[in-house]
C-alpha cells in the first residue's frame, strides 16, 4: 500500500513569508506540482539546496500545511481535510531540524510522554511506551536526565523517541541532522536504519549529506518546488553534472574515485571508504602497460600542507602568537555543580598558523578560545582577585601563563579591549547574532566600538574592504537589512564584521555548522582567503575531521580538559586508534590509506583529497613501470 | 559546555526530598500562616523548632540556606532600623536628641527579624528540597479543582513547563550573543546609564529573533505531536502520597495547634 501519495500538488506560502527552515531562501517560495508516492516500509531520500521545497514537503505531508491545489493521500486518508488531520498526525512523525526547539518539558520522560498524553492514551500505557521508545533509540538509561545535560545527538534520538512513542507508521527526518556534529549524525542515522529495518517504519529523510542519502531504498532530487531526479541512490548521487546543476555535491568518496578516473587511473565509483579502497586497488592491479602511460602526475599542481606551513609560519613572531601554559578553568567553582573545563592546557599556535582545535562537546574546546580574547579570564587577571592564603603544607597552583598576540593575559593592567580588537572571535552561528537596521551598521559595529578616530570615509573603506573579502558585493547589500538576507549570506556578514577591525588572531567556532556541503567548502575557502591576506592566524574549532584534514597546518585534539596531541593533520590521523579511543573519527582518506595499507599498498599523504590522490597516482605509474609485476603479487599476498 | 545549575535545587535522596511537591507546598502554607499567627516568641519558638526538624531531614547544608537570607539582608536590616527608631509608645531606654529607643523597640525589631528569617528559611527549604519540574507538578495538581470554574490550569502547566525548559536554552543563548558583542567591542560594564541601555540593544534584537524562531518551531514540533489541547489528553505523571506525606501533615497540623493555643493562652504565660 502507498504510505504517501502526492498528486499534482501546489503550494504557495500566501503572506510571501519565508520557510521556517533555518537557512531558508529569502524568495517566497512554491511547489508547482508535485507527483510521487512513498510505499510503506520504504526508505525514501529528499536532496535538495535551501528553499527547493523540502521542508515544505514535509509540512504538507503532515498537515502543518495544506496545499493550495492537488490532492495529499496519507495511510488513506486526505490530508487536505481537517478532520483527519489527527488521525494523520498519528500516522506520520516529524522529527525537525533544532533538538533543543522540539522538547516540551525538563525530563525526558515527561517530554516523551508528550505525545501519548495528547492522543488519550491510558496511564499504565504511556509508561510502556516510554520504555519501548528509549529502549527503540538506546537512550534507556537517560529516562529520568535532563534535556540540556545531553549531547545534540543524544537529544535528537530523545526527539525521535518522542515521535515513536505515538507509535507513528511513517517518519519524516527534516534536516535533523544539520546541527549534529559527526558523531551525533552517525548516531541518528544507525537509530533511523534500524526504525525503518526492524520496526517497519516508512521512512522520508530530508537531508544536505549525500552520505546520508545512500543509506535509503530510493533518492529522490528537488530542485525549486519540483522533483528533478528520482532512482536508487547510486543511480542518483553518480550524476555529477546533473547534481551540480541542482546545488549538490557527490559524495566525497565518489568524488576522489572520479578525481583517479580523470587523472588516467580508471577507478570505479565507490559509495564508502571500503568500496573506494577496494575500487583503487581493483585499478591498481588491473593495470596494464597502456594505462600507465595515461596516468597523469603533476606534482606542482598538488598543494602540500607542510609547504603551505613552511611558507606562512613564523616561528618567534609574537604577532599572531598563542602560547599558553597550565591553563585551567573550573565553572561553578565550590558548589555541587564545579566542573574542569579545563585542567592543564599546555599549547603554543605560532603565528601564520591554520590550526585546528578538535574535540567533543564538553571537551574544553570551546572553553579554550573563550580565554583567546578574555572573554573568561584567567583567575589573576580579574580585577577583584586576591592571592590566596596557603595553608600550611599545601604546595601553591602553578601558575598559569597566556600570552596572545603579544599580551599577557594574566596581567589585571593588559588593555582587554585592544586585545580583543587584535584577536577576532567568531561564534557559533555567528548570524544569529545580527542586529542592526543595515548590513553596514552591523560590520561597522566593531569599528566603532574599539576606535572613534575613524572618519566616516574610513569607516566605509573598511566596511567595503571586509564584505570584499568575504565575497560579498559593498554596493548591492549593504543598505539593506541584515534580516533580508538568505542564511548563507547572514553568515558571511557575520564574520565581515568581526574582520573589520583587521585582527591579527582569527578564531573560528564550527565556521561551517549547519551549512550544506557546498556551503561549508565556500566557508573553508574565505578562510583560506582572509588566512593569505587579511589575519596572521586563523584558529578553527571543529568536529569534522575531513574539514581539519583538508585545510590546517596544525591541530590540536582536546579531550576531558586536556590535550591528547598537538601535531600535523598527517601525524595525528596516522594515530587513528588514539583518535577512536575519545570518540573521534579519522578523514575519509585516512580511512582509504588504512585500508589500502591491509592490502599491502602504501601511500604515505597528508590526508587532502589533493594530495592523496596525487600520491596515488604516483604509486600507481611507479608501479607501473618496470616492477609492476612483483609489486602486484605483493599486494595480493599481503 | 558550562552545566546550568538552575534554580536553588539541591540534589540528594532525604526525606524532605522524597515527599510529594503538593504535601510540601501546603506545608508550607501552613508554616507561613502560623508565623502570621504567632504574637510571642513562644509561638515563634514552636515555628523555629519545626524549621529546624525539617532542615536536619532535608540533609541541605546550612550554608546554603543562609544564602538565601543573604538575599533579604538589606530588607531585613532596613525594617530593623526603622522599626528600632521610629517604634511608638513604651518605655524609653535611651534618649538622644529625637531619637528614642524604647524597651519594646527592641523586642519588637528582634522578633520582625526573627520572623522574616524564618519565613525565608522556611521557603527556601522548599525550593532546595523540590525541583522546579515537580513543584510545576505540585502546582498543576492543587489547582486542578479550579477546572470547574474554567480556570485553564492544564495550559498554564505546559506554560510553566515549557518556560522551565527554555530558562537555561535562552540563558545559554544570551550569554552566547552577549560574548560575541564583547568579542566585538561592545561594553557592557562602564559608561552613562544612557550608554549602557543603548548597549542592550545588540543583544536584546538577536535574542528577541530567536526567541520567536524558537517559538514558531516548537509551535510546529508541539502539533506535530498531537498537541491540541483537548478533552482526550491523559496525565502520565501522577503524584501520590506515602507515609512520608502524612507524617508531614501531622507536623503541620500539630504546629498550627500548638501556634493557635499559644495565641490564646498567651497571656497566662507572660
Amino acid at each position: 500500500m502507498e504510505a504517501v501519495k502526492f498528486e499534482n500538488v501546489r503550494f504557495a506560502y500566501k503572506d510571501g513569508g519565508e520557510e521556517s527552515d533555518v537557512f531558508s531562501s529569502e524568495t517566497a517560495f512554491a511547489l508547482s506540482g508535485v507527483n510521487f508516492s512513498v510505499e510503506e516500509g520504504e526508505f525514501v531520500a529528499v536532496l535538495g539546496h535551501n528553499g527547493s521545497g523540502k521542508s515544505t514537503l514535509a509540512r504538507l505531508t503532515n498537515g502543518l500545511l495544506t496545499p493550495s491545489e492537488g490532492k495529499i493521500t496519507v495511510m488513506g486518508l486526505n490530508a487536505c481535510e481537517e478532520e483527519n488531520l489527527f488521525e494523520i498526525r498519528k500516522q506520520v512523525g516529524i522529527v525537525f531540524q533544532n533538538p533543543d526547539n522540539q522538547m516540551v518539558a525538563s525530563i525526558v520522560e515527561d517530554d516523551i510522554a508528550f505525545g501519548p498524553e495528547n492522543i488519550g492514551i491510558p496511564r499504565e500505557e504511556i509508561g510502556e511506551r516510554i520504555a519501548f521508545a528509549l529502549n527503540a533509540v538506546g537512550m534507556s538509561e537517560f529516562r529520568f536526565s535532563t534535556p540540556s545535560r545531553l549531547s545534540g545527538g543524544q537529544k535528537q534520538r530523545i526527539a525521535i523517541a518522542g515521535v515513536l512513542a505515538l507509535k507513528p507508521r511513517i517518519m519524516i527526518l527534516d534536516e535533523s541532522t544539520a546541527m549534529l556534529d559527526p558523531k551525533g549524525r552517525k548516531e541518528v542515522m544507525d537509530v533511523v536504519v534500524k526504525l525503518n529495518r526492524e520496526e517497519k517504519i516508512t521512512v522520508i529523510l530530508i537531508t544536505h549529506f549525500p552520505e546520508e542519502a545512500m543509506l535509503a531504498n530510493r533518492a529522490i532530487v528537488m530542485s525549486r518546488g519540483s522533483i528533478v531526479m528520482q532512482g536508487t541512490p547510486q543511480e542518483v548521487l553518480f550524476r555529477a553534472e546533473e547534481l551540480e546543476k541542482y546545488s549538490l555535491t557527490l559524495p566525497k568518496s565518489v568524488k576522489i574515485c572520479r578525481e583517479l578516473t580523470k587523472n588516467g587511473l580508471p577507478v570505479e565509483d565507490g559509495l564508502t571508504a571500503d568500496a573506494a579502497a577496494e575500487n583503487i586497488l581493483r585499478a591498481i592491479q588491473k593495470m596494464d602497460t597502456e594505462t600507465v602511460e595515461n596516468v597523469k602526475t603533476t606534482w606542482a599542481g598538488t598543494r602540500l600542507m607542510e609547504d603551505c606551513e613552511r611558507n606562512t609560519v613564523k616561528q618567534d613572531e609574537e604577532q599572531g602568537r598563542i602560547y599558553c601554559e597550565n591553563l585551567t578553568h573550573v565553572y561553578n567553582p565550590s558548589s555541587p555543580f564545579a566542573t574542569y573545563a579545563l585542567n592543564g592546557v599546555d599549547l603554543e599556535i605560532r603565528s601564520g598558523d591554520f590550526f585546528g582545535i578538535i574535540g567533543h562537546t564538553g571537551s574544553g574546546k570551546s572553553t579554550f578560545v573563550q580565554h583567546l580574547n578574555a572573554l573568561l579570564k584567567v583567575p589573576c587577571a580579574e580585577k577583584k582577585y586576591k592571592e590566596k592564603k596557603l595553608k600550611k603544607g599545601e604546595l601553591p597552583n602553578k601558575k598559569p601563563v597566556l600570552r596572545v598576540n603579544g599580551y599577557d593575559l594574566t596581567d589585571k593592567t593588559t588593555d582587554f579591549k585592544e586585545l580583543r580588537s587584535k584577536v577576532g572571535m567568531v561564534f557559533q552561528y555567528p548570524e544569529y547574532q545580527l542586529f542592526a537596521e543595515t548590513v553596514f551598521e552591523d560590520v561597522a559595529f566593531g569599528l566603532k566600538n574599539f576606535g572613534n578616530a575613524f572618519s566616516e570615509e574610513e569607516t566605509r573603506f573598511a566596511v567595503k574592504e571586509a564584505l570584499k573579502t568575504v565575497g560579498l558585493d559593498y554596493d548591492s547589500i549593504a543598505r539593506k537589512s541584515p534580516f533580508e538576507l538568505s542564511g548563507g549570506q547572514k553568515r558571511r556578514v557575520a564574520i565581515a564584521g568581526v574582520i573589520v577591525t583587521k585582527p591579527e588572531i582569527l578564531v573560528l567556532d564550527e565556521p561551517a555548522a549547519g551549512l550544506d556541503p557546498l556551503g561549508k567548502e565556500e566557508i573553508m575557502r574565505l578562510l583560506h582567503n582572509i588566512h593569505k591576506d587579511w589575519c596572521k592566524t586563523v584558529v578553527v574549532v571543529s568536529h569534522d575531521m575531513d574539514e581539519i584534514a583538508e585545510n590546517c597546518t596544525r591541530a590540536a585534539v582536546f579531550s576531558e580538559g586536556k590535550i591528547l596531541a598537538v601535531d600535523t593533520p598527517r601525524k595525528l590521523f596516522e594515530q587513528s586508534q588514539r583518535l577512536f579511543n575519545v570518540g573521534l573519527d579519522v578523514p575519509l582518506t585516512a580511512k582509504i590509506v588504512e585500508r589500502l595499507k591491509e592490502q599491502g599498498v602504501a601511500i604515505e599523504c597528508d590526508y587532502t583529497t589533493a594530495d592523496f590522490v596525487e600520491k596515488t597516482l604516483c604509486y600507481a605509474k611507479t608501479i607501473g613501470a618496470g616492477t609492476r609485476s612483483t609489486k602486484k603479487g605483493g599486494a595480493k599476498n599481503a | 559546555m558550562r552545566e546550568v545549575s538552575f534554580g536553588q535545587y539541591y540534589p540528594s535522596s532525604s526525606f524532605v526530598h522524597k515527599c510529594d511537591p503538593r504535601a510540601k507546598i501546603l506545608f508550607l502554607i501552613v508554616y507561613i500562616v502560623a508565623i502570621f499567627l504567632a504574637q510571642n516568641f513562644y509561638a515563634l519558638g514552636a515555628c523555629a523548632a519545626v524549621f529546624a526538624v525539617i532542615t536536619i531531614f532535608s540533609g541541605v547544608p546550612f550554608k546554603s540556606l543562609l544564602r538565601s537570607v543573604k538575599a533579604i539582608l538589606f530588607l531585613l536590616l532596613f525594617t530593623a532600623v526603622l522599626n528600632l527608631f521610629f517604634y511608638q509608645g513604651g518605655t524609653t531606654l535611651v534618649q538622644w536628641g529625637f531619637i528614642r529607643i524604647a524597651k519594646e523597640a527592641i523586642y519588637a525589631t528582634i522578633f520582625l527579624a526573627v520572623r522574616l528569617s524564618l519565613l525565608v528559611l522556611g521557603s527556601s527549604i522548599l525550593t532546595l528540597t523540590t525541583t522546579p519540574v515537580s513543584l510545576t507538578d505540585g502546582i498543576e495538581s492543587l489547582l486542578s479543582p479550579l477546572k470547574w470554574i474554567r480556570f485553564p490550569v492544564h495550559e498554564l502547566a505546559l506554560i510553566m513547563s515549557i518556560a522551565l525548559r527554555f530558562i537555561p536554552i535562552l540563558t545559554d543563548e544570551t550569554s552566547r550573543i552577549m560574548n560575541a558583542q564583547k568579542a566585538r567591542g561592545a561594553d557592557f560594564e562602564t559608561g552613562s546609564l544612557l550608554q549602557r541601555v543603548k548597549a542592550i540593544v545588540p543583544i536584546l534584537i538577536p535574542l528577541l529573533i530567536s526567541a520567536f524562531r524558537r517559538a514558531d518551531e516548537l509551535g510546529d514540533a508541539m502539533d506535530a505531536r498531537c498537541y491540541s489541547g483537548s478533552k482526550v489528553r491523559t496525565k502520565y505523571k501522577k503524584l501520590t502520597f506515602t507515609w512520608r506525606d502524612v507524617l508531614l501533615f501531622i507536623v503541620c497540623i500539630g504546629l498550627l495547634t500548638g501556634v493557635i493555643l499559644l495565641k490564646i493562652y498567651t497571656v497566662a504565660l507572660i
